[in-house]
């Protein structure tokens, strides 16, 4: 097992009696592109927070590379690129001046000429003023501020919530330029599931500030599966499968969704419910993240047969 | 020789099957070539926008099945032909790609013997192109 950059230690933060992040044991590799997935309030920007040593937690702790999130030094944070949702950037400042106001934070580290290359690959000058440029050109502002310094950990909160997809697609090609030098590590946010699966070996699920899953994109692509099921008839009323966590039935046909069941479970299951076939579908990773998380409910938000009657 | 490939993110088969896939047909193909080298696995990576160990789980599988050899130091190489081999999983595939191909053809009303020549047929252009491809 490789060396671990950032750690959690059954983290816990309470926001006057609710609970926003519960016991989270979390270990990310050095070295991995690790996809930080939860649904809206899942507790991401408060564990992000916690780990960047913004917010202190209730119980338990945090550490980033080595070091107590608590008590991060500034040798440690040098090593470090954060990147906050919303990219908040001083607004009076000209880009030239946020770069010079940057780079003091990271002496001997600056890569001017990177910074600079990617300006001009945005198109944008050094004069320009931040209360001027838009959302998108904020974005790419913070995303070459916080490359410059080649980070060891990168660390970004939603980066591309908002952007159009071009831009999307230059912070992607921010994060697999900087993996492809060695040994970088990078956790990042998103609700888009396209872009994670592009970039990401890792993932860490959250829900409802606990933790759901943290394992390599590969794992968590083979243990959630689901089956068709086709019967003669009816399909049976009582579904008893091991590690079931969606059930929706049609007619005659059963479709079931498993958490880390074995293909020969669900096979034998149906032979012994009289199933005339059996079926494993693949799923998209969007799919599998929605079923995993938010277990369908009896019925349909927009039942239109219904509405039509 | 560049390699052209195209991810579809968000789709239901996996980056990698779509690389190792798409490797396949344009050695299948002949647009690459016996003995062509393929693009380095950080340069692919970074072209695709994908992650690295995604083309590298993509070529040690084209590897597995014989499609390509890596030799260390220099670079992965499209293999000799004689040195491929097909598992059952791979024989799977194909058989459910056929099948699906003649429930097609059955839909619209093509009757066996027409669907036998048709296959018969296209088998051979494809083989006749291909070799015209690799000369």
């Amino acid at each position: 097992m490789s060396e671990i950059v950032l750690q959690t230690e059954s983290l816990t933060k309470y926001f006057k009696d609710k609970p926003a992040v519960e016991h989270l044991n979390l270990k990310i590799p050095k070295g991995c592109v690790c996809g930080f997935l939860g649904r809206n309030g899942a507790g991401k920007t408060t564990t992000i927070r916690m780990m960047m040593g913004l917010l202190r937690p209730t119980v338990g702790g945090c550490s980033v590379l080595g070091c107590d999130s608590q008590f991060l030094t500034p040798q440690i944070r040098q090593r470090i690129g954060y990147v906050t949702e919303g990219h908040r950037l001083y607004k009076w400042m000209k880009i030239g001046e946020l770069e010079k106001f940057q780079r003091a934070f990271f002496p001997g580290q600056w890569d001017g000429k990177l910074f600079n290359d990617m300006l001009e690959y945005f198109e944008l000058s050094k004069k320009q003023k931040v209360k001027n440029l838009s959302n998108g050109q904020r974005a790419q502002v913070s995303l070459a501020l916080t490359l410059a310094p080649n980070p060891e950990l990168l660390i970004m909160d939603d980066p591309t919530l908002g952007l159009d997809v071009a831009i999307r697609r230059q912070f992607l090609e921010g994060v697999i330029h900087l993996i492809t030098r060695q040994n970088r590590t990078i956790l990042f946010s998103s609700h888009i599931l396209a872009d994670v699966e592009r970039v990401a070996d890792r993932i860490v699920v959250i829900d409802k500030g606990m933790l759901k899953a943290d394992c390599t994109m590969e794992q968590f692509r083979n243990a959630i599966q689901k089956f068709v099921i086709t019967f003669d008839k009816q399909t049976p009323a009582d579904v008893n499968v091991e590690g079931a966590i969606c059930c929706r039935s049609d007619g005659n046909l059963l479709e079931i969704t498993v958490v880390n069941t074995a293909e020969q479970i669900i096979q034998d299951w149906a032979k012994n419910a009289g199933a005339t076939d059996c079926k494993l579908v693949q799923m998209t990773l969007e799919d599998q993240f929605i079923e995993f998380t938010a277990p369908a409910k009896k019925g349909k938000l927009f039942d239109w047969e219904y509405k039509c009657q | 020789m560049a390699v052209w490939i195209q991810i579809l993110s968000g789709s239901n088969e996996p980056i990698y099957s779509q690389i190792v896939e798409q490797i396949r047909q344009a050695i299948a193909k002949g647009q690459l070539g016996t003995g062509e080298k393929l693009p380095a696995v950080r340069k692919l990576a970074s072209d695709l926008v994908v992650n690295p160990n995604t083309v590298a789980k993509a070529y040690t599988l084209l590897e597995q099945a014989g499609m390509v050899t890596t030799k260390s130091g220099s670079g992965t190489f499209v293999a000799d032909p004689k040195m491929r081999t097909s598992d059952s999983a791979d024989m799977n595939i194909l058989f459910e790609r056929t099948d699906a191909l003649i429930g097609r053809a059955l839909n619209l009303g093509i009757n066996r013997d027409d669907l036998i020549k048709m296959f018969s047929d296209r088998v051979n252009t494809f083989v006749k192109n291909n070799q015209r491809g690799q000369k």
